[in-house]
């Protein structure tokens, strides 16, 4: 606790006092300036727009995409999952930059349709629809997974009781998503902050938005004190949404998911008639939305020497990504497992507290907790913080401990009480409790949680650009520094890459987890 | 007249088998208890009227009609006229008493000023008016016994299924509510079919008793036949 604490919450509050002092006395002036523009007004506007709209279409597909992959008879439901959830593990540029390929002037719209097509795409890509579409198809994989996790929680005895009334349609509406409305809840508040923290497509696809401005006054005119001052209505913000959704699960009753990934069987349901046209259309909207990108990419990259003369330009950052990914990945892992196991045993006060503190600091946009660590840090005595990779896996663990500590506490949910309860009555403590029972029963949970949480560090974006020390630059954010003026074959390359080091140790340690899972 | 019938059901979930050739009939307004120890498949019979489940091989029949055959689900659940008290409850924890008892209705397409007074006269039956608006997470044992009652005798069901409702209350709260569902027995006259495996509960309810051991009935006969040859 004491480690999210002094890696996320501390530059935070650091970052408050600081934007709030001027010469060591209290000042507003920061604020001020921020408060009586007009153009940050029609930024914060826009962030509010692009937020709202991405979370109505990330909620319209991804609770339909959730019900149908998680609870129904739809055919090849793991691997739709697989590839609808796909945007959630790259950068969500890597869209952006797909779509513009698509509309470029020899892509493949022009090449199909004709010039005016491609130009009517880039029109509309260039903007707040572009913007919405990809971020849209970047988060929906939130709500998606949310939803069809929830739903496996949902109790079948309850949807047989409304069965016997009603038929499975009204059971759903009535009985079913009612009790995971808490889980679709905390997915559409969580896609509405991550939109709103979002830095890397808004500029790509010129919309002008209320994030960047940190970012901006950060890295292009080195004033920390306005990129601080710009940075904190995002973060009270993010207090604010999570505040308010904590609220509503409080007084709705029910508790997130009705025990979210908690196993055991569930209810499938026939979608009869329905089937092979949901198929049909399911598919569709995922290959479109999520396979076209890439495979314009990928065509867009050309042969085998595009990609080596790639590996040749940013090979030095992708290692170093990918190094970055495995180290704060097993930190990620072993932090979210310790506070699990806090959170389990101690449901209240404290447990509250941790998960709270991971969501938030999950929640806060990316730029945020970079100024954040950036006025903490920064500082002659911590150099060997600042001037390291240190920062980098500091800003790691505060803001993806809440991805591995939600994985590992469904891991341990499937840890018999009793297993714990035994070596507690045994006079076993509880660092040996969770050394020596929890970790070996759960171990496959925190294997998956590292995974997940490596795949998080690898794809960001926003934190990453404001701290990297010189020379640790990663490949999400060569390839945001060199799209502007790279040829764009080499940055579909770029991108290529960058998806099949994602993507592909996913795959293979997915298959081992699930496949040693059935052997045991 | 049979209301509910199973013809030589076998149900078998993977290697184990559940029901083997069962076959029983239930009359109308008839209390016919099935008795028998855990895992003898007592609970799968009454999920095989409900709908469900469905039976591998064999026949069941409401009011005569085919209502699942062979692996084949004819008529739904909620198309059965049926009603189930489940043994964990299962009430819906995200509605009120009021809420539960009117879901039902609801989906049935029962006219908003007729589901009222229903639903009201339902709670007025239970003693629950006072706890209309309270959540099912708020209510005691009992008082949640009372709720699923009468959350599945709203719908004025043909039968009323019970998997061992009481099993988890206080012999004393036990004996009132057994006392309370012979009552409401009497006075609206749906036909019973209860699972249990507590032989006092059966006397005490039953007026026929199905004995099932290892998923097939091993007698069948009024509450002194059965206890006599069991003993």
């Amino acid at each position: 606790m004491l480690l999210l604490v002094v890696a996320g919450l501390l530059p935070i509050a650091v970052m408050v006092a600081r934007s709030v002092t001027a010469a060591g006395h209290l000042s507003f002036e920061a604020y001020r300036g921020l408060l009586t523009s007009p153009r940050q007004w029609l930024l914060v506007w826009n962030s509010l727009t692009l937020a709202t709209l991405t979370t109505l279409g990330a909620v319209a597909l991804g609770l339909p995409a959730g019900i149908l992959v998680g609870r129904t008879d739809l055919p090849g439901r793991r691997a739709l999952t697989a590839l609808l959830a796909m945007p959630l593990l790259l950068p969500p540029y890597l869209t952006a930059v797909g779509w513009m390929a698509a509309g470029s002037e020899n892509g493949p719209v022009a090449n199909l349709l004709g010039q005016g097509a491609a130009q009517a795409l880039f029109r509309f890509l260039f903007g707040l629809p572009g913007c919405v579409l990809v971020l849209t198809t970047a988060f929906t994989p939130l709500v998606m997974l949310l939803v069809a996790a929830a739903l496996r929680g949902v109790p079948p005895r309850l949807e047989e009781a409304g069965l016997l009334v009603a038929p499975w349609p009204t059971v759903l509406r009535r009985v079913s998503l009612p009790l995971v409305a808490p889980g679709i809840l905390l997915g559409a508040a969580l896609v509405f902050l991550l939109a709103l923290g979002e830095v890397s497509v808004p500029p790509s696809l010129r919309y002008r938005v209320f994030a960047v401005e940190s970012l901006s006054q950060f890295s292009a005119f080195y004033d920390l004190t306005a990129a601080t001052a710009a940075a904190m209505p995002l973060a009270a913000l993010t207090a604010v949404v999570l505040g308010l959704e904590a609220l509503a699960v409080r007084r709705s009753g029910t508790a997130h998911g009705v025990g979210v990934l908690a196993g055991g069987s569930v209810l499938t349901i026939p979608l009869g008639k329905l089937r092979h046209p949901a198929t049909v259309a399911v598919w569709t909207v995922a290959v479109l939305l999520v396979g076209g990108p890439l495979m314009i990419l990928v065509g867009q990259a050309g042969g085998l020497g595009t990609y080596v003369e790639a590996l040749h330009s940013a090979g030095d950052s992708l290692w170093r990504g990918v190094a970055l990914a495995v180290v704060g990945g097993a930190l990620l892992a072993g932090l979210g497992f310790v506070l699990a196991m806090l959170v389990r045993e101690r449901p209240g006060g404290a447990g509250t507290a941790v998960d709270a503190t991971a969501l938030f600091l999950f929640a806060v946009p990316g730029t945020v907790m970079g100024v954040g660590l950036i006025v903490l840090w920064n500082r002659p005595w911590a150099n060997f913080v600042y001037a390291t990779p240190l920062i980098l896996l500091l800003g790691y663990l505060a803001r993806y401990t809440a991805v591995t500590l939600r994985l590992s506490r469904a891991a341990l949910e499937l840890v018999p009480e009793g297993q714990i309860e035994a070596a507690r009555v045994a006079g076993i403590g509880w660092g040996r409790r969770l050394v020596w029972v929890a970790a070996p029963a759960a171990w496959r949970g925190i294997a998956a949680a590292g995974l997940a949480g490596a795949v998080f560090c690898l794809r960001d974006v926003g934190m990453t650009l404001l701290v990297h020390p010189p020379g640790w630059d990663t490949l999400p954010v060569r390839i945001m520094t060199l799209a502007a003026n790279g040829a764009p074959s080499l940055i579909a390359a770029l991108c290529m890459i960058l998806v099949a080091v994602t993507v592909v140790p996913v795959a293979v340690l997915s298959m081992i987890l699930g496949r040693r899972a059935v052997v045991r | 007249m049979k209301l509910l019938e199973l013809n030589s059901v076998h149900l078998a979930y993977g290697e184990r088998v559940a029901i083997d050739g069962v076959s029983l009939t239930v009359n109308e307004g008839e209390r016919a208890v099935i008795l028998g120890p855990s895992g003898c498949g007592k609970t799968t019979v009454l999920r095989l009227l409900a709908g469900l489940a469905v039976p591998d091989r064999g026949r069941v029949l409401i009011s005569g009609r085919l209502a699942a055959a062979d692996g084949r689900l004819l008529i739904e659940p909620e198309q059965r006229g049926l009603g189930m008290v489940f043994q964990d409850l299962a009430l819906w924890p995200h509605l009120s008493v009021t809420g539960n008892l009117d879901l039902g209705l609801r989906a049935r397409g029962v006219p908003r000023a007729e589901r009222k007074p229903r639903v009201k006269s339902m709670l007025e039956l239970v003693e629950l008016t006072e706890l209309a608006a309270a959540r099912p997470g708020e209510l005691s044992g009992g008082q949640q016994q009372r709720v699923a009652l009468a959350r599945a005798l709203v719908l004025e069901p043909r039968a009323l299924l019970m998997d061992e409702p009481l099993s988890n209350l206080d012999l004393e709260l036990n004996r009132r509510l057994q006392e309370e569902i012979l009552a409401l027995q009497a006075r609206l006259g749906f036909t019973l079919v209860y699972v249990t495996h507590d032989r006092d509960e059966a006397s005490g309810l039953a007026t026929r008793i199905v004995l099932m051991r290892h998923g097939r009935v091993v007698r069948d006969g009024s509450p002194q036949d059965v206890q006599a040859t069991a003993q």
